[in-house]
């Protein structure tokens, strides 16, 4: 069993690396080919014209595409992505600022996710065909389909501009050095209220439909039907058969829902001031920085796969005939 | 039972938190400023957007300061670091006396090495400085680097003399940029600069430094105690805020969270007025919108560059119709509220010694321009409600960058009017990046965008006839006239001088009509009243900051 699990990973890995590769390549391809000049910046009455061609020229976008490629892929084996036109720095070191802040984010938002979907699922579904299990299922669809700047301004707009309980954006008051310890804990756990809110509302309803929808099924599946005929209590079975049973494809999901939370989320990250890989690529787009939208690319493809790896180990964790499927 | 103990365990730890002490010590007084994104640098050598132009001056003062003058719409020049300056009577060469108690935030003392050191950087091609080309009246090399020796003569640690290249007609312009600390700078190789720490961690000589610089979220400027800027009464701290969302930062404003804001929207002042803590003030005549019409064939002049006029907007006497055709003044009252007035040339009413009175703005008037599509041989033949001339039907589209409200209701309103007179327009949006490659590769007959005026005036950047020379002549308009007198302009430094030649160049682009100019947009500014002694003119919203008070 052990050897196959390596054997799964060491195939993923593999093919992953092939997967970013051509990632990159296409990016790198697609950020030349399309409209705009990183050099566009420098364009500007009051600038020297022949500055854009130096810079240009300093940016190596004066060679053929070919020869960018090649030196592009020669340095990103030796794992130099190259230096970001707008920050000055190796497009690294200003990533990682930005990807602690949102594996953090992240992290947090995916539990609460999880968290609040199960319960929700289960607080629904032991009310199953009641009031109040068909007002949540309504409830989650119209969740889900709000945008989450929606979310975002309304929840500014009374917790913030009507109550005044909560601060607007940011994740820390401009008066956070003068706090001692615990008031800074304070002032971080009061500013990530909204945005944790904003970003987790829309997982929260999927997860929920999710799920409460599978418990359904399985439910209704002849094993519980004889579980239930010898004699086993409705706890036992919603726990030892009816969720194991229930959450598997939902893994998939949950894999996928995490991969896109490390990419970045925009929007909530506009909306509350936050320093997150949302913005750092979508600037890096509009700025033209093609290094750094090739990093953010990479990283956000990356964590996609680590995210479905691991999601694809719980399954086999949880359900050994899973490995032969991944095998094939 | 475990369960309720869990909850309450999680319950415990919030309420914890938030009811937890969070008492401040003693907290400096603070100026809020929202800025709608993050700096790249603070670097003065690579400085290039509005908020870092306006952080760099606070941290890096010039020899000069300039301030604007509102009597005769113009800039006067202080002393900053020099005391006084001394020019020669044939004005090849300028004698500075500078101050001897300016100091480094690390405490050296500033001296002629470091203005000498400065221009060396900003003119050195390798360093790939935003200065880099600007010196014209200066000695320099092929590559356009500053001629040191000739250029400067160190007589003393705080004596400077700068020589001009003769015959030309230097001003305080041509030696105004932020000094840098020698000291500092020259531990650097020039060809990594721009990746040093020192873009991070500058040694400044401002009345402010840099205390922390938190990406995306805030940049904290100290009032630094060694400047002699620097007095009791000034701000502690001022703290730019990065707050992306526009809406977000008027709720801030509302809210008190920030003290500071430009360029609102004019619906949302309405929002503002009732309020007793709150100021609006506007900035107006620098910024316009206007239809940019291609002047020449674009086609025929990306084959061979060779310039032949425009089918469409070729004619003089068509874009004049084309003014009177369309109601600026609905988009201005509609839109703007009335926060703006009708762009006449492109030069406005603040530029009081240059502007030109006689011109009247062109009124709404289809009637008119009906009558000079047809004097220029446009109907409608096929009576299909669209004009045409030789075959040729007066169809275009407009191109506008997406994301600018005002530009999109604008354009519904510019359609609206031209279809009355029988010309078809449709708009598309571009994405700012690719609009912009679009203007500078002449790819667009028309499109609306906006145009910013340096102060002091400079519009042979935009307006001179060569078309290599001047790549922001996106409308490429030609004219001698205009082009003998913008040479001029370069030559003369007496107001008396200058208004005779600007008056002619305002009257000669009017006739022209090179492009459709729509309005002049105020830029709103909205600041907590607690703010005290600001200086806001057409010279900028944010300029000596150190001067910027509390009274609460």
């Amino acid at each position: 069993m052990k050897n196959k699990l390596y054997r799964v990973v060491f195939k993923r890995i593999a093919s992953s690396a092939l997967v970013l590769l051509l990632l990159v390549t296409f990016i790198f391809l697609l950020v030349r080919l399309s409209p705009g000049d990183p050099s566009q910046k420098f364009l500007s009455p009051q600038l020297n014209p022949q500055l854009a061609e130096k810079v240009t020229k300093s940016f190596g976008l004066d060679q053929p595409i070919y020869i960018q490629y090649y030196s592009f892929i020669l340095n990103l084996f030796s794992g130099d992505f190259g230096i970001s036109y707008n920050y000055r720095q190796p497009v690294f070191s200003v990533v990682k600022d930005y990807f602690f802040f949102t594996l953090v984010f992240s992290f947090i938002s995916f539990i609460l996710q999880l968290s609040f979907g199960y319960w929700f699922a289960k607080f629904s579904f032991y009310r199953r065909g009641k009031l109040i299990d068909r007002l949540l299922s309504k409830i989650s669809i119209i969740t889900f389909s709000l945008p989450s700047f929606v979310v975002g301004l309304i929840l500014v707009y009374i917790f913030s501009v009507k109550l005044d309980l909560l601060p607007t954006s940011g994740i820390k008051s401009i008066y956070f050095d003068d706090l001692n310890f615990m008031g800074k804990m304070k002032d971080y756990f009061l500013h990530l209220i909204l945005p944790m809110i904003t970003l987790s509302f829309a997982g929260i309803a999927v997860f929920y439909k999710y799920l409460r929808d599978n418990l359904n099924t399985v439910a209704n599946s002849p094993f519980i039907t004889s579980l239930r005929a010898n004699g086993f209590s409705e706890k036992k079975i919603f726990k030892n058969h009816l969720v194991p049973n229930a959450i598997q494809p939902l893994i998939s999901i949950a894999g996928i829902e995490f991969g896109i939370l490390l990419g970045g989320a925009l929007l909530t990250e506009v909306i509350f001031s936050l320093p997150g890989m949302g913005r750092l690529t979508i600037n890096a787009i509009l700025n033209r920085d093609f290094p750094l939208i090739i990093a953010c690319s990479f990283i956000a493809g990356l964590m996609m796969i680590i995210s479905n790896l691991a999601a694809d180990i719980i399954k086999i964790k949880m359900d050994k005939r899973f490995i032969k499927e991944l095998i094939n | 039972m475990k369960k309720v103990k869990s909850y309450l365990l999680f319950i415990s730890i919030i309420s914890l938190i938030v009811s937890c002490n969070n008492e401040r010590t003693v907290a400096p007084d603070r100026a809020v400023i929202a800025i709608s994104a993050d700096l790249e640098t603070i670097n003065p050598i690579y400085s290039f957007s509005v908020d870092e132009g306006v952080i760099d001056e606070t941290l890096f003062l010039n020899l000069i300061q300039f301030e604007w003058n509102d009597e005769t719409g113009d800039l006067d020049a202080k002393p900053m670091l020099a005391l006084n300056w001394q020019w020669a009577p044939d004005s090849s060469s300028i004698v500075f006396n500078l101050r001897d108690d300016a100091l480094w935030s690390d405490g050296k003392k500033l001296t002629s090495e470091d203005i000498v050191y400065s221009f060396d950087i900003y003119s050195d091609p390798i360093v790939q400085s935003r200065y880099y080309g600007s010196f014209k009246n200066l000695y320099k090399d092929y590559e356009e680097h500053i001629d040191l020796k000739k250029t400067f003569e160190i007589q003393s640690p705080y004596k400077l003399k700068i020589n001009f290249i003769s015959g030309s007609t230097p001003s305080l312009l041509d030696v105004a940029f932020p000094i840098i600390p020698k000291h500092i700078y020259e531990k650097l190789d020039r060809k990594s600069i721009s990746t040093s720490e020192i873009n991070f961690n500058p040694i400044s000589n401002g009345a402010y430094k840099l205390k922390r610089w938190e990406r995306n979220q805030m940049i904290v400027l100290e009032a630094d105690k060694k400047s002699f800027l620097y007095n009791e009464e000034m701000i502690d701290e001022i703290i730019f805020k990065i707050v992306p969302d526009y809406n977000s930062r008027v709720t801030q404003l509302k809210k008190g969270e920030v003290d500071f804001c430009e360029l609102i929207k004019p619906a949302d002042t309405k929002d503002f007025t009732d309020l007793k803590n709150i100021e609006i003030k506007t900035i107006k005549g620098r910024e316009y919108d206007y239809i940019g019409l291609s002047n020449i064939d674009i086609e025929k002049y990306a084959k061979n560059q060779n310039v032949y006029p425009n089918k469409l907007f070729g004619s003089a006497k068509v874009r004049r119709a084309l003014l009177f055709a369309i109601n600026r003044k609905e988009i201005l009252s509609e839109y703007l509220d009335n926060y703006g007035e009708l762009v006449v040339t492109p030069i406005s009413s603040i530029f009081k010694s240059y502007y030109n009175k006689e011109l009247e703005p062109i009124e709404f008037n289809p009637e008119t321009a009906r009558r000079l599509l047809s004097e220029d041989g446009w109907s409608d033949i096929d009576n299909n409600g669209v004009i045409e001339k030789d075959g040729v039907e007066f169809a275009f589209t407009l191109f506008i960058p997406s994301g600018n409200p005002l530009r999109e209701f604008a354009a519904i309103v510019i359609a609206n009017n031209l279809k009355a007179i029988g010309i078809e327009m449709k708009t598309q949006k571009l994405e700012l990046g690719a609009f912009v490659e679009n203007l500078y590769t002449k790819k667009m007959d028309a499109w609306m965008a906006s145009l910013y005026i340096p102060v002091p005036l400079d519009l042979k950047t935009i307006w001179y006839s060569d078309l290599e020379k001047t790549p922001n002549n996106f409308a490429s308009y030609q004219n001698a006239v205009s082009d003998h007198i913008l040479n001029l302009l370069e030559k003369k430094t007496s107001i008396q001088e200058k208004r005779g030649l600007y008056l002619k160049l305002q009257k000669n682009i009017f006739q022209d009509n090179p492009v459709i100019f729509l309005y002049w947009i105020d830029d709103i500014i909205i600041h907590n009243s607690r703010l005290k002694n600001l200086t806001i003119n057409p010279y900028g919203a944010l300029q000596k900051i150190w001067e910027w008070k509390i009274q609460e």
